[in-house]
């Protein structure tokens, strides 16, 4: 049997040499793990994007509507965990709210997830505060879990461009894009973006020269508990590390640190997979974005900002969000484009279907969903590459994002921003600025007439 | 219909509110100015009553709370709560010049409509030193632009928003007519529930003052008649009187969601018009000041009458044989 029996437990060590079987395992299984998907394009099961979880809202707030078969009793724990996702926190003390900072990004989880969704690549905006921010390392650095990031000096691995009033910000960070002009095969021309980031630390110096950095933006949020529901043997059959199939494409797990239960686990969240499960992804974007602290990473023996309800409230709350409907569509080109997301290989990493398993949120247990994503890192080459390691993941992987929801994308914010930083401003720039593993995709895409990629197009705006 | 109605939507509602909105900071701002350079009480009452005016058209703007009002992070900028007190008093205590460029640049927890309020409700007029009237005007003047960019957010530009949801149908936001009456509809829910489950609930049902929206002014049950008061507007594709106490006049002429519905169930259309009518008029049954009646047994009646007149729009909005259904026929 290739999968993980025993999760709780085992030392960093014994968690990698769990991995090297793991990652034979994945080598050799027949079918992959792949599950047998059976719909096709336009049918109603496809519709049916997040399972029995899926709902018919199409609208800005789609992304904001509990799981459609939510419990009445689940339902009313749901609706608590909305109001804890949308507290803004405070300096404290505070009759309301307290527990800010000192140092910080932002006030409160929906500050950078708007509307449930993608923030905006912006740094001390009057209004947005930051939506995004730059995580750190030291490589010569150690790091604070094992196998975990080197930190950086008393900046540890995240730079809190905010701070509470009379607490100096860690760092000021300033970004500029830089435009990169491009042409298609057929001559119709493009042009690119990518960030440059100018970081000044409160004492008025840079990062040395060594310190690896790597700008991010907030991923949606829709769908979260179903991704934590799949089993960990169906991501290990979809691995493929060396490529045995021979498609160019391998994928692996990320393989990190659980601080709560002290063992090495398959990472599935984050944009390198960096997180276990979404309590600690949760218990992190409250100490480290919010200055908030909790139960699952207290910050001393003083008494925590939140409570340990306060962080299941919230941890549920994201587990159990709905998925929209696929847009239900007669448009022939979005059915064309289906078939093209899969002829030219988006379907190797954005895997179309996958099968959950059983979770304690019965709701998201043993449903059939539509994701896109294998939740499995790829290299995704240099020009998407930032230099900076997370566990097991290179400086050039980064895992497959979910799909879902995507073509909502702009009903959600005016101006969408897509890819780890936020520099494609449209679906096509960020299929362009695939590299390493999904070269060979692109280059199929790049030479598809333009008909064609306007019909992929449409299809991934059904999502 | 369909496209007179979200024609109507853009122009008439929600660009006609944003223009009050921003008609009504400026008044803000001048008030406070006025209050800022001759302390006296009869402009602190002035200023007061120009703050209560502005939360008017901003209350009943959340009937639509998507596109640039989230999106460029207007409704933080604006709305933000609660006030962050302890560095508010750090930022007055402090030596820091207070000047308007110092204030846009802090982080909206300490700056919006409840900041405002709470300099100008918390402090009697002895307390409000000239510290405390520079912040409040400084403060006055970023609503103000806030509220100028927010309006211009939809009519100005290269592709205003506006536009964006006029040409439903014809672009990617919106490929269809249906789905922009569908994001009307879904922008009144929304409210509804957020007012029914949230602005009222919340602090209900923990009886708990703190939790209290606007708790400084005591204006929280008009905020929520408001936010009502926004909903009757979309459905009718124009903005109603509704003045004084009670805020009669609740009638206006357009072509809005309610006539696309009566032109096939004219039943459900005046059902519609009379529940969100009821829920208006129950809110504005709670006793004054909310933040009391919270806490007041014999205030429960009246204020689950509320919130169930409130469910009940919601309902008949998104229930089965609604109006979200009949739209999407």
């Amino acid at each position: 049997m290739c999968g993980v029996s025993e999760r709780f437990g085992f030392p960093a060590i014994a968690g990698l040499l769990l991995l090297a079987v793991l990652l034979a395992c994945g080598g050799e299984s027949e079918n992959g793990g792949r599950p047998e998907t059976g719909d096709e394009p336009g049918d109603t099961a496809s519709a049916r994007a997040g399972g029995d979880t899926s709902v018919d809202n199409r609208t800005s707030f789609a992304f904001e509507q509990p799981a459609e078969n939510l419990s009445d009793e689940n339902l009313e724990r749901h609706l608590e965990g909305d109001v804890e996702f949308g507290n803004v926190f405070v300096t404290a003390p505070a009759p309301v709210n307290p527990g800010l900072g000192p140092l910080f990004n932002n006030v409160s989880c929906e500050s950078c997830h708007i509307k449930n969704g993608r923030g905006h690549p912006v740094f001390r905006d009057p209004r947005l505060r930051s939506n995004a921010l730059v995580l750190i390392s030291d490589p010569d650095g150690e790091p604070d879990v094992p196998g975990g990031n080197p930190l950086v000096e008393g900046l540890g691995g995240q730079i809190q461009d905010h701070a509470v009033f009379g607490v100096r910000p860690e760092a000021e960070v300033s970004l500029i894009w830089e435009e990169i002009p491009g042409r298609y095969p057929d001559g119709s021309r493009y042009s690119l973006r990518k960030p440059v980031l100018d970081i000044t630390l409160s004492d008025g110096s840079s990062l040395g020269e060594n310190i690896q950095v790597s700008m991010r933006l907030p991923l949606p949020i829709i769908g979260l508990g179903l991704l934590e529901a799949v089993t960990e043997e169906t991501l290990l059959g979809l691995s493929d590390p060396d490529d045995s199939d021979g498609d160019g494409i391998s994928g692996r797990p990320n393989m990190v640190w659980n601080r709560v239960t002290a063992s090495t686990e398959i990472g599935r969240f984050g944009r390198k997979a960096g997180s276990p499960d979404l309590r600690t992804q949760t218990a992190r974007a409250y100490t480290e974005d919010m200055g908030v602290s909790n139960p699952a990473l207290p910050a001393g023996d003083e008494e925590t900002d939140i409570t340990e309800e306060q962080l299941d409230l919230t941890t549920f709350y994201v587990q159990t969000l709905a998925v929209p409907l696929r847009a239900e569509t007669d448009d022939s080109d979005a059915a064309r484009g289906e078939r093209i997301f899969s002829d030219i290989g988006c379907s190797s990493c954005h895997v179309p279907t996958l099968r959950t398993g059983e979770h304690p949120v019965g709701e998201v247990s043993n449903q059939t969903i539509r994701p896109f994503t294998d939740l499995l890192l790829h290299d995704m080459g240099e020009g998407l590459a930032d230099g900076r390691p997370d566990f097991l993941a290179t400086g050039r992987e980064w895992r497959t994002p979910s799909l879902w929801g995507i073509g909502l994308t702009e009903r959600l914010l005016v101006t969408p921003n897509f890819l780890h930083d936020g520099r494609a401003r449209t679906l096509e720039e960020a299929i362009l600025w695939h590299g390493g593993e999904a070269e060979g995709v692109v280059n199929r895409f790049r030479n598809l007439p333009r008909d064609q990629r306007e019909s992929l197009m449409k299809f991934l705006n059904t999502l | 219909m369909e496209a007179t109605a979200i024609n109507n939507y853009v122009d008439d509602v929600v660009i006609a509110t944003y223009a009050d909105l921003r008609e009504k900071a400026t008044a803000l701002r001048v008030a406070v100015e006025r209050l800022s350079s001759s302390r006296t009480q009869a402009n602190l009452d002035a200023a007061k009553a120009a703050w209560v005016a502005s939360r008017i058209p901003w209350e009943q703007s959340e009937a639509w709370l998507f596109g640039p009002v989230d999106s460029s992070g207007y409704d933080p900028a604006l709305d933000t709560w609660p006030v962050n007190r302890t560095d508010l008093d750090a930022v007055l205590n402090s030596g820091d010049s207070l000047t308007e460029e110092y204030i846009s640049g802090l982080d909206p927890e300490l700056k919006g409509f409840h900041t405002a309020e709470y300099l100008l409700y918390a402090f009697q007029l002895d307390r409000l030193q000239e510290r405390q009237l520079s912040y409040l005007t400084g403060t006055a003047k970023d609503i103000e632009s806030t509220a100028i960019a927010l309006h211009n957010s939809w009519t100005a530009g290269d592709n205003p928003y506006g536009q964006v949801m006029k040409g439903a149908g014809n672009n990617s936001v919106y490929p269809s007519q249906t789905s922009a009456l569908e994001q009307m509809i879904e922008g009144m829910s929304t409210i509804l529930v957020e007012v029914g489950t949230g602005k009222i609930a919340d602090p209900y049902d923990e009886r708990d003052t703190e939790l209290v929206e606007s708790q400084f002014s005591f204006n929280s049950r008009a905020d929520f008649a408001h936010d009502i008061v926004g909903v009757l507007n979309v459905w009718k594709g124009c903005r109603v009187g509704a003045n004084g106490p009670n805020l009669q006049g609740r009638t206006c002429t357009g072509t809005g969601l309610d006539d696309v519905v009566r032109a096939s169930d004219s039943a459900l259309a005046t059902r519609v018009e009379t529940e969100i009518n009821d829920a208006i008029d129950k809110i504005l049954a709670i006793s004054q000041p909310f933040r009391d009646a919270i806490t007041d047994p014999d205030q429960s009646d009246e204020i689950e009458a509320a919130q169930a007149a409130i469910a009940k729009v919601d309902a008949t909005l998104k229930g089965s044989g609604g109006v979200l259904e009949l739209i999407r026929r």
